[in-house]
């Protein structure tokens, strides 16, 4: 049709607009203005200087460690019975590793945060408001409360700040040491928000870590994203980032939590903190246990977990033991960025190396 | 025919055509809604919410431990019956009407030969597509309005009604939760506007109606099949019906707005596109029905 071949000049110009608009958008953010030169020295001072303990945000998690989606899997041992306590632990362990999620968080000052995990038509919430410590989960109706000792006000919050990009990034900043390469990449744009792009570099052959990006503030030196590479790949093993963030005082009211009608309250003391390793890493119920033995420096640190558990529970697990492979000497978990090796005599060894390194270590 | 009867003729052709975008669309408003076909979907949407309320209410010997977790809330309080209705219809009901509406609007006219006659009269193509595609919208906001509505009303019948609990843990006073059912019924039509504009599209194809009513579900029910598979989820983002169930994101504390702003954005790219496409085959057909 000659006469009307105009007429769908709309039909083929609107793909071609929405899809301007699409990357336009995404070239807008990534044009803002760049911040002040800085060497890696002064990046690293400011992110050490940084003060911003009161913010709200939302925060984007991914991790891409080549572990299998073993959602279904969790679903299906999860419903089966008896057991299901156990593989739901071992469920939200792993949804971490390989599911992707959104959290927000509303932080103000030292003693008042509040964590959502934002789940399909669901939400699992982390309150702690002074004293008052509130762990609810809407799936199914359940909270849980502690109080914190009166002598906790600076004690670590584990379950608040823990997930931001903030305190991902302290962990590496802190630990740059001889062992790595700090350099400074181009400027980017994270949550609106003009940003030093700090690359840490492992100086080292045998890690698993290519390297760890490290996006932090030019205005508040506040870390505002946290990207791992693993050897031999171009898309980030675990990402964390803010997609929005204000550095406004939140709302009062979302501190204060009372948890509604016919919510099942478990009420749990927090052990004391005499009792507790000086670290404060530890699980509640550490103490029972031995403690974890330490080998290697840096990038190349391997953790030891002496025999203490039964191996056959872990390694009986059918969700380990289609995550596990079958190695000389035990069973070994890979992925991209972490090993972790189960010996048949019930050692645990981890660390961001390959298997070989953790045989060895095993051998000793 | 005197000179002055031709002048008032042409005025009156003239206020015609001047009001004829409003005027059109309010009888084209008219003819839809005075269908038997349409009140018969709005009260099968309605019976959607009752039937669950009434379901729940006979078998209320405790939590089922399947579904959303919204069933067994509604016990609690009948507020949340609209918006169990709503998660229940969403994927399925409610892109079934709104497929027999989109894709009935110019097919159907086709099969009956009426569309000859709507172009006769000054009525342009692009008018006649802009206001059966409105019309479309109002059907999709009656459509939410029924269920939320008819849920809100059975719940208030069978249920307490109280202060309600967000997925955040927070508890809202009535009112509040009431505007949160109608803010979630808002997204739920604009969810749908993007399948409307592809029926739109789909029903100037064809001169068959229930073939394109059949393609615009069949396509809805594709979007949700590949949402759900893992090996297409760079097609995820883009697929109509992505964000279609993200409406629990008004239901936490404080509302997060991203999912509203993303489907909105989502759906006003389907608009154009579809209907960009939907205008150059309406514009250049040859109307012989």
């Amino acid at each position: 049709m000659p006469r009307t071949w105009h007429r769908w000049i709309p039909a083929a110009a609107a793909p071609v607009v929405v899809g301007a608009v699409v990357l336009g958008g995404v070239f807008a953010t990534s044009a803002s203005a760049d911040p002040a030169e800085k060497t890696p020295q002064q990046v690293l001072e400011l992110a050490a200087s940084s003060t911003v303990d009161t913010f709200s945000g939302t925060i984007e998690q991914s991790s891409n460690l080549g572990l299998p989606d073993v959602s279904g899997l969790s679903g299906s041992t999860g419903s089966s019975g008896s057991d299901s306590s156990d593989s739901s632990d071992l469920s939200s362990a792993l949804e971490l590793l390989t599911a992707s999620r959104t959290l927000r968080v509303y932080i103000d000052g030292p003693t008042q945060s509040r964590v959502q995990i934002l789940d399909d038509m669901a939400e699992r919430d982390a309150i702690r408001n002074g004293d008052d410590l509130w762990l609810y989960d809407s799936s199914d109706s359940t909270a849980v409360h502690s109080t914190l000792p009166a002598d906790a006000s600076t004690a670590p919050d584990a379950s608040a700040e823990s997930v931001t990009p903030a305190e991902l990034a302290t962990r590496f900043l802190d630990a740059v040491d001889p062992s790595t390469d700090v350099t400074i990449g181009d400027p980017v744009t994270v949550a609106g928000r003009s940003a030093y792009d700090l690359i840490l570099s492992p100086d080292s052959s045998t890690t698993l870590v290519s390297s760890v990006e490290i996006a932090v503030d030019a205005d508040t030196g506040l870390p505002l994203s946290v990207d791992v590479f693993a050897q031999g790949s171009s898309d980030a093993a675990f990402h964390v980032a803010f997609t929005s963030l204000s550095l406004d005082t939140p709302s009062a009211d979302l501190f204060d939590f009372t948890p509604p009608a016919g919510t099942d309250v478990t009420e749990k003391a927090l052990p004391n903190r005499d009792d507790a390793p000086a670290d404060g890493s530890a699980t509640p119920d550490a103490g029972t246990h031995p403690e974890p033995t330490v080998t290697g420096t840096g990038w190349d640190t391997i953790v030891e977990l002496p025999a203490g558990t039964d191996p056959s529970s872990l390694t009986d697990s059918p969700m380990l033991s289609q995550l596990t492979t079958s190695v000389d000497g035990g069973h070994v978990l890979q992925t991209t960025l972490l090993t972790v090796l189960i010996t048949d005599d019930g050692r645990v060894l981890a660390g961001a190396v390959p298997v070989e390194s953790l045989q060895a270590a095993a051998g000793k | 025919m005197s000179s002055s009867d031709s002048t008032a003729a042409g005025l009156d052709a003239r206020r015609t055509t001047r009001s004829l975008g409003a005027g059109f669309f309010a009888s084209e408003l008219a003819v839809l809604f005075r269908r038997r076909r349409t009140w018969a979907m709005l009260l099968a949407l309605a019976a959607v919410p009752i039937l669950i309320a009434v379901a729940v209410r006979l078998s209320s010997s405790g939590s089922s431990g399947r579904g959303p977790a919204f069933i067994d809330s509604i016990t609690q309080n009948g507020l949340f019956v609209g918006i169990a209705g709503l998660t229940i219809a969403i994927p399925l009901f409610l892109p079934l009407t709104v497929g027999v509406v989109a894709g009935d609007s110019i097919a159907g006219e086709a099969n009956t030969a009426t569309l000859r006659y709507l172009l006769v009269s000054p009525v342009g193509r692009i008018r006649l597509l802009v206001v059966k595609y409105l019309a479309a919208a109002v059907f999709c906001l009656a459509a939410t309005l029924t269920l939320s509505i008819a849920g809100i009303l059975i719940g208030i019948a069978l249920f307490p009604v109280g202060p309600a609990t967000l997925l955040s843990g927070d508890t809202v006073s009535i009112g509040d939760s009431l505007v949160r059912s109608l803010l979630i019924a808002l997204y739920a039509t604009v969810s749908l506007l993007g399948l409307s504009a592809i029926g739109l599209f789909i029903s100037t194809l064809t001169d068959a109606p229930v073939g394109a009513m059949a393609a615009t579900v069949v396509l809805s029910i594709v979007a949700q099949v590949l949402d759900s598979l893992s090996q297409t989820e760079w097609l995820h983002p883009w697929l109509f019906s992505h964000y279609w169930l993200d409406f629990a994101d008004l239901l936490r504390q404080p509302i997060e707005w991203s999912s509203f702003g993303q489907n909105a954005l989502l759906q006003l790219g389907y608009v154009v596109v579809f209907g960009a496409l939907a205008y150059g085959r309406f514009s250049s057909k040859d109307i012989l029905s």
